[in-house]
């Protein structure tokens, strides 16, 4: 029997062998951006990737979602490898789609990059035998949190539940037999060093708001209206009244847009919308900051007598890591890259639906450098392939070696120590229980 | 028997011989400024000068208000009253302030004081008096700045008054109950080349005193503990500003305030704010109208942040009806003593935009409150000085002297015109059930 050492060196092979068309998939995808639920082109790619290598897979899940499995020579647990679909939408990103303004803004193209090359190492006719249980390889649709109004288009007609990628397939059951998980993301932040490891991030609660006034001639008899613009404005103000009484530890972020603000500037706006997230550390962090929220919107409502419909969605919850998963995810990524070139993050503010993967069961989701710019913003591209696609395969087709090898040891204690926040039950009732719609007269 | 203008002659002659002492009593009174139901030495000034025409005046009606009453030689008639208001502003830097409590003429009621004297001192001439009918009302009121409403509220507390304004009051005690006709005159800034001006109306309005309750904190190491009241009452005015693009034009609104109270200590979270309030319009029902939006604003301020705001609605004034033939009298008068063109009529439905407790008065009785010239600067600022006693103070006396002699000469035939004409808006019970209904206290909790 091969050491753990011997099974790594066997599986970068592989990687380093199929580097061009590693990160050639990487580029392909960048330049056929699309953002989430509407992932089609990505989809067909991994799905042709895994056709082509012999891997049985799933397509079609939560819409675009492509599940392989790789099984390993002896029974033992699932490990799930993710990598996400999806772009975002920056018109003036330079690899933006002319059409739809689509593009892979927070590097996503990497992640199906660095998927693709796990898969191909762990499936080595070498490796996969010297491995207890299974590789999950999971392509997964619309991790960033936009296009409200379209998903719910898709929610309304039967095809979605959730609005987001991951938490659709947590209800879809796809998450049902894996026992662990693991991704990673890019990093345009030099200080992270070439790979990251990472604490927590926050969760977030998506909110759409419909002020509700009266029309009226807003020169000929502004009397006679009720002007919805100035419910909102108002119910921005309040929100600003109440961020003295956020926590610095909750570390709560709201920042709503304004949607639709009037139809004509001659006439008392009578339907404007808002939307926004709430964002906080831990669950109880956001549920005081969203009820703080709900009681603004009212109140600006109230204020000029409109009506507000608040529809409340459920985001992703509070990102927690496995502290055992990340030493292991270190030790690799150090003989990877050198130990001084690991960096360490406690917490983001950001959300990712893996946090809702991460109250299921042990979850890592480190950061691999190579993107220069800012995050979601037109100038963030990935500059380094080798390290953003090739070491980060390297780094998760190692850390499934260390867990799956020795007849899963090592899984087998993570998973042992971990006691999962919630069952998947529990976790439907509370993201059912978040999502409410409630519509309040001014009085 | 001498006619009317001989009379008036007279009278004037009288007040021309005390120019120097009327002038004096209003510079006394403007060097001793007493906001409203503290106007302590005015009053005594006032009953000083009563006693010295002979005079034995009630006192400490409406807590500080002095009334004369002197009969007319000729019989039974329409009982007149004279109305000086005792009251200062607050300005704290009106040249003329109290140095301990701010309390400065800054919309000239000294004059009021010295031309009602004025006015008494010509009537009181016996060469005219014996040929008045009924009986003249010399009546030094209380409070008609409605300020201090905290202080005010004390004093509701203790029963020493019910209604917060000075009329308003008297009317309470039936202090004009064996009135028949009331007049003042105020002094203005805004005459232009005018030195007398008369008619309009003004506004109605609504007093509020607001508390907001939070809930104190550390303001730095534990703000996520309390709630702030300071931030429930900005937000409310902010919500009073998005309203004003509602409020109709024809209702001349005034929504306006000040904050009395905004925390305590600057690393505490404020957890009682107070405001003053006003919302001023110009028929009782726009005042209504309005006072509800402003209200559902102050419940949005709590609601925001999850305080409590406690709305003590207090019976405001109400608006002003010039009876017009008491108009057409000061009209007439006014061009005696000033000349025509010196004299402004001012349109029914002109709405100056302030309120007056005189509006209060007006819809019980036949009442005119004309305005004078002789100050500069703007009202209830510290600019608004006494520049021309002759025109504040002098002229106004002779003025309202020679309405009197009008309304109570020859048996008092006008007067009694006047008074059979008048078509009262409400009767004193009416009155007192609209003002009592306004004062409602509204408890909101924002959650």
């Amino acid at each position: 029997m091969a050491s753990r050492e011997e099974i790594k060196q066997r599986a970068f092979a592989a990687i380093d062998s199929h580097a061009d068309e590693i990160v050639g998939a990487a580029q392909t995808i960048l330049a056929n951006p699309e953002p989430g639920f509407r992932e089609v082109k990505t989809s067909r790619l991994v799905a042709g990737k895994f056709a082509e290598w012999g891997i049985p897979f799933k397509a079609g899940l939560a819409l675009t979602g492509v599940r392989g499995e790789l099984v390993g020579g002896s029974a033992g647990p699932a490990l799930a490898l993710l990598g996400e679909l999806d772009s975002l939408i920056v018109q003036e990103h330079p690899h933006a789609d002319a059409q739809t303004g689509a593009a892979h803004a927070c590097g996503h193209h990497c992640q199906i990059g660095m998927l693709l090359g796990a898969a191909v190492a762990l499936m080595q006719p070498d490796v996969l035998p010297q491995l207890s249980g299974r590789i999950v390889l999971m392509a997964v649709p619309a991790e960033e949190y936009i296009e409200i109004e379209y998903r719910d288009s898709l929610r309304r007609a039967g095809k979605l539940e959730f609005l987001g990628g991951k938490p659709e397939l947590v209800r879809l059951g796809e998450f049902d037999d894996v026992d662990l998980a693991m991704m990673m993301h890019t990093t345009s932040s030099k200080e992270e060093g070439q790979i990251c490891i990472s604490g927590t991030n926050n969760g977030t609660v998506a909110k759409k708001i419909t002020f509700i006034g009266r029309g009226a001639h807003a020169g000929g008899s502004p009397h006679l209206g009720i002007n919805a613009l100035n419910a909102a404005t108002l119910a921005l103000t309040a929100i600003h009244y109440n961020r003295e009484t956020f926590r610095d530890e909750d570390t709560i972020r709201v920042h709503p847009i304004i949607t639709k603000g009037g139809e004509a500037v001659s006439a008392v706006p009578s339907d404007v919308r808002m939307e926004t997230f709430v964002r906080g550390r831990t669950i109880d962090a956001i549920m005081d900051a969203n009820r703080k929220v709900d009681r603004a919107l009212r109140a600006g409502s109230l204020a000029v007598g409109a009506k507000v419909n608040i529809q409340t969605i459920p985001g992703y919850l509070p990102l927690k890591q496995d502290r055992v998963m990340n030493q292991v995810f270190e030790a690799n990524a150090a003989a990877l890259v050198g130990g001084s070139n690991v960096g360490h993050v406690s917490h983001r503010t950001g959300s990712t639906d893996m946090g809702d993967i991460s109250h299921l069961m042990p979850s890592i989701h480190p950061y691999v450098g190579g993107a220069t710019g800012l995050g979601h913003g037109a100038n963030y591209v990935v500059e380094d392939y080798r390290l953003a696609v090739i070491t980060a395969a390297k780094a998760l087709a190692a850390t499934a070696v260390d867990l799956l090898a020795d007849g899963a040891a090592k899984a087998s204690q993570v998973i042992a120590g971990h006691r999962p926040e919630m069952t998947r039950a529990e976790y439907l009732r509370f993201m059912r229980s978040l999502a409410k719609d409630q519509t309040f007269e001014a009085e | 028997m001498p006619d009317r203008q001989e009379l008036k002659q007279r009278a004037c002659a009288a007040i021309e011989a005390q120019r120097q002492q009327i002038v004096d009593i209003a510079k006394a009174v403007l060097s001793n400024p007493e906001p409203g139901f503290r106007e302590q030495k005015t009053a005594r000034l006032v009953t000083q000068k009563f006693q010295e025409l002979g005079i034995t005046p009630r006192q400490g009606l409406a807590i500080t208000g002095v009334k004369g009453r002197v009969r007319g030689g000729a019989g039974l008639g329409p009982r007149v009253a004279l109305l000086g208001e005792l009251d200062s502003l607050i300005v704290n830097d009106h040249p003329h302030a109290d140095p301990q409590t701010g309390a400065a003429h800054a919309c000239g009621h000294h004059c009021q004081i010295g031309m009602m004297l004025g006015a008494l001192i010509g009537l009181h001439t016996p060469e005219v008096l014996r040929h008045l009918s009924g009986e003249i009302v010399p009546f030094a009121v209380p409070a008609e700045e409605f300020i201090e409403v905290e202080r005010r509220l004390q004093l509701r507390a203790e029963r020493q008054v019910e209604f917060l304004g000075g009329k308003q009051e008297l009317i309470r005690l039936g202090e004009f109950d064996d009135v028949d006709v009331a007049v003042m005159c105020h002094t203005a800034s805004d005459m232009n080349e005018h030195k007398f001006a008369v008619g309009g109306t003004s506004n109605g309005h609504v007093v509020k005193y607001v508390q907001f309750t939070g809930l104190g904190a550390h303001a730095g190491a534990a703000p996520h503990r309390g709630i702030n009241a300071l931030n429930a009452a900005s937000f409310a005015i902010q919500a009073m500003h998005a309203n004003r693009e509602t409020f109709q034009e024809e209702d001349i609104p005034r929504v306006h305030g000040i904050m009395t109270r905004g925390g305590e200590a600057v690393n505490a979270v404020p957890a009682d704010v107070r405001l003053e309030w006003r919302v001023r319009s110009a028929s009782p029902a726009a005042v209504a109208r309005n006072s509800a939006v402003v209200d559902r604003c102050l419940k949005s301020g709590a609601l925001a942040v999850g305080a409590s705001v406690k709305i003590t609605n207090i019976p405001g004034y109400l608006p002003m009806r010039n009876d017009q033939r008491l108009q057409d009298l000061f009209v007439d008068n006014a061009a005696q003593v000033v000349g025509k063109s010196s004299t402004l009529i001012i349109p029914a439905r002109r709405n100056r935009g302030g309120s007056t407790d005189m509006g209060d008065l007006s819809q019980l009785l036949p009442v005119c409150h004309p305005y004078v010239a002789g100050a500069v600067g703007a009202g209830h600022s510290k600019d608004y000085l006494i520049t021309d006693y002759q025109a504040a103070v002098v002229n106004p006396a002779k003025i309202m002297a020679m309405v009197v002699i009008d309304l109570l000469a020859d048996g008092a035939a006008k007067g009694k015109e006047v008074i059979q004409e008048h078509r009262a808006a409400l009767s004193k019970a009416a009155y007192l059930r609209l003002q009592r209904d306004l004062a409602q206290v509204v408890d909101y909790r924002g959650e």
